[in-house]
C-alpha cells in the first residue's frame, strides 16, 4: 500500500480538511497542516488541547491524565484510527 | 466528627466519598476508588526537581540591564508568585487533609503541597541571586496593597472551610457562637464551603498563575532572565498537573461520580462558582494594570495580557462545565505554548547546569577506538 492510502482525512470544523499520516499524533498532524491549536504539555496531563470529537475514533499513545469529557479527546497523545470530524481549540 | 490520625473502625475506601466520609486509616494504594489521583502522584513524582539545579547567576547581569518599569514588572511578578505558592504550600494540607476519606487523594494532596514548597524555595533561590539581601522584597509581600487584596481573596475560601471544619470536628453540627458570632455548622454548609474553596483553588491554578507566567516568559522571549524562566517552566509544568487534579475533583462531583450531595451543591452553587472565576479574571486584569503602571515591556503590554487572561479563562471555565464568557477565539500569546510544553523542559541533566551531575560518575561509553593501542 502506498502512504497515500494510509492517510486519514480529518475534518476540522470551521477550519478545513487535512490528511493525517498514520503514526503521528493528531496534534502533530494538525501542526503539519498549519493549524495551530492551543496546547501546553503535549503529554496528556494538562488538557489544554481538549478537542471535541464529533465523528470517528482515536487511540491514545499515552494514558491521558487531564480531565476530558466523553465526547472529547486530547490530540497531543492520540492517533486517528479512522477519518475524523473534530472541533479544535484555536 | 472528631478527627483521628488512625481510624480504628474498619472502613471500605472503595465506597467512601472523596471528602467528609470516614477518616483514612491504612494508606493503601492496591485498590482505588479514583485511580486518577494515584496516576497524578506518579506523574508528579517523576517531575521532581530542585531549584539549585538551575543556574540563575547570569540573571543578575540581565537584571541590571532592565529598565525601571521592567524591573517593577519582574519583581512584582516574583512577589505575587511567592504569595501564591506560600498559600498553596500549606493550605491544601490544612484545609483538605482533615476531611479527606480516600488514601490516594490524601497522598495526592500531600504530594501536591510538597511541590508547592519546592516552588517557594525556588523564589528565594532566584531573589538571593539578584539581591545581596532580598528581605525588602519578601517583607513587602505582606504590606503591598495590590498583593494583599489578592491574598485576601485567595485565602478567604480556605480560611472559611478550615474554620468550619474545626468547629465541626470539635463541637459537631449545630449553631456555635464564637466571639459573639453565630456559625451554622451542618453537612450541607460544610460541603458548600468545600465546593467554593475547590473552585477558588481551581481558579488560582487555572488563571492566576498564568498572568505571572506570561510576564516571565516574555522576558525569556527577549533572551533575558533565562535562569528564572527555566525555573518558572518547571513550576508551570507542575501547576498544569495541579490544575488537572482540581478539574478532576470538580468534574467528579458535578457528574455525580462521587458524592451525590456534592452533585447537588455543584448545581446549587454554579453561579457562585462562576463568580469566583470571573472575580479572579477581574483581579488579574487589575494586576496587569499595576504591573504596567510605569510602562510596558517589549512584547507585552496590559491589553495583550488582559486578552490572554480572557482567552485562558474561556479554556479553563469550559473545562469544568461553565460557559465561555469572553469573545476571544484565538490565543493572543501563541509563544506561551512553547514554554508550557513539557518536552521543552530540559530534563537531560548533562545538558543543564547541574553541578553535581558528573561528580563521582564514571564515563561508561566505550568505543572501538579506545582499544586502538591495546595489545594482547
Amino acid at each position: 500500500m502506498s502512504t497515500a492510502d494510509k492517510t486519514l482525512r480529518i475534518d476540522v470544523v470551521d477550519v478545513g480538511c487535512i490528511s493525517s499520516p498514520p503514526d503521528t499524533t493528531l496534534l502533530t498532524a494538525l501542526e503539519a497542516a498549519n493549524i495551530n491549536i492551543h496546547y501546553h504539555c503535549r503529554e496528556g496531563f494538562c488538557g489544554a488541547c481538549r478537542t471535541k470529537l464529533i465523528e470517528g475514533e482515536v487511540e491514545y499513545t499515552t494514558d491521558p491524565l487531564a480531565f476530558i469529557d466523553d465526547d472529547e479527546i486530547l490530540p497531543c497523545c492520540c492517533v486517528a484510527l479512522c477519518p475524523l470530524k473534530i472541533k479544535v481549540p484555536l | 466528627m472528631k478527627y483521628t490520625t488512625f481510624n480504628q473502625q474498619s472502613t471500605n475506601p472503595l465506597v467512601e466519598p472523596m471528602f467528609f466520609g470516614n477518616p483514612v486509616n491504612v494508606a493503601r494504594y492496591d485498590q482505588q476508588k479514583h485511580a486518577i489521583f494515584e496516576k497524578l502522584i506518579e506523574k508528579q513524582i517523576s517531575f521532581f526537581w530542585r531549584p539549585e539545579e538551575v543556574d540563575v547567576s547570569r540573571d543578575r547581569v540581565d537584571f541590571q540591564k532592565l529598565t525601571d518599569p521592567e524591573k517593577h514588572i519582574f519583581i512584582s511578578n516574583l512577589k505575587y508568585q511567592t504569595l501564591l505558592d506560600s498559600v498553596q504550600g500549606r493550605s491544601p494540607n490544612i484545609a483538605f487533609l482533615p476531611i479527606i476519606s480516600l488514601p490516594e487523594l490524601e497522598t495526592w494532596v500531600e504530594t501536591w503541597s510538597f511541590f508547592e514548597t519546592i516552588h517557594s524555595r525556588s523564589y528565594t533561590h532566584i531573589l538571593r541571586n539578584l539581591f545581596s539581601d532580598p528581605s525588602d522584597i519578601f517583607e513587602d509581600i505582606v504590606v503591598n496593597d495590590e498583593i494583599k487584596r489578592r491574598a485576601a481573596d485567595i485565602s478567604k475560601y480556605y480560611d472559611d472551610l478550615i474554620f468550619a471544619t474545626q468547629l465541626w470536628q470539635t463541637q459537631g453540627e449545630g449553631v456555635h457562637t464564637v466571639d459573639g458570632v453565630p456559625h451554622t455548622i451542618n453537612m450541607y454548609e460544610l460541603k458548600k464551603k468545600l465546593f467554593l474553596c475547590m473552585n477558588s483553588v481551581n481558579a488560582l491554578e487555572a488563571i492566576r498563575f498564568y498572568v505571572s507566567f506570561a510576564c516571565t516568559f516574555a522576558f525569556a522571549e527577549r533572551k533575558l532572565m533565562e535562569g528564572n524562566s527555566k525555573i518558572i517552566r518547571l513550576i508551570a509544568r507542575d501547576e498544569n498537573l495541579h490544575l488537572s487534579s482540581t478539574q478532576h475533583i470538580l468534574n467528579l462531583w458535578a457528574r455525580s461520580k462521587d458524592d451525590p450531595e456534592m452533585a447537588q451543591i455543584a448545581q446549587d452553587c454554579k453561579e457562585e462558582a462562576r463568580a469566583i472565576f470571573m472575580n479572579a479574571v477581574q483581579q488579574e486584569k487589575e494586576w496587569a494594570d499595576y504591573l504596567f503602571q510605569n510602562g510596558s515591556m517589549i512584547g507585552l503590554n496590559k491589553e495583550i495580557l488582559c486578552s490572554y487572561v480572557e482567552y485562558i479563562a474561556n479554556q479553563r471555565m469550559t473545562a469544568i462545565g461553565l460557559d465561555a464568557p469572553f469573545e476571544i477565539s484565538s490565543n493572543p500569546l501563541p509563544w506561551m505554548n512553547n514554554y508550557l510544553n513539557s518536552d521543552n523542559v530540559q530534563v537531560a541533566p548533562q545538558e543543564s547546569e547541574i553541578s553535581s551531575y558528573l561528580v563521582g560518575q564514571i564515563d561508561s561509553a566505550v568505543s572501538e577506538d579506545d582499544f586502538a593501542d591495546f595489545e594482547l
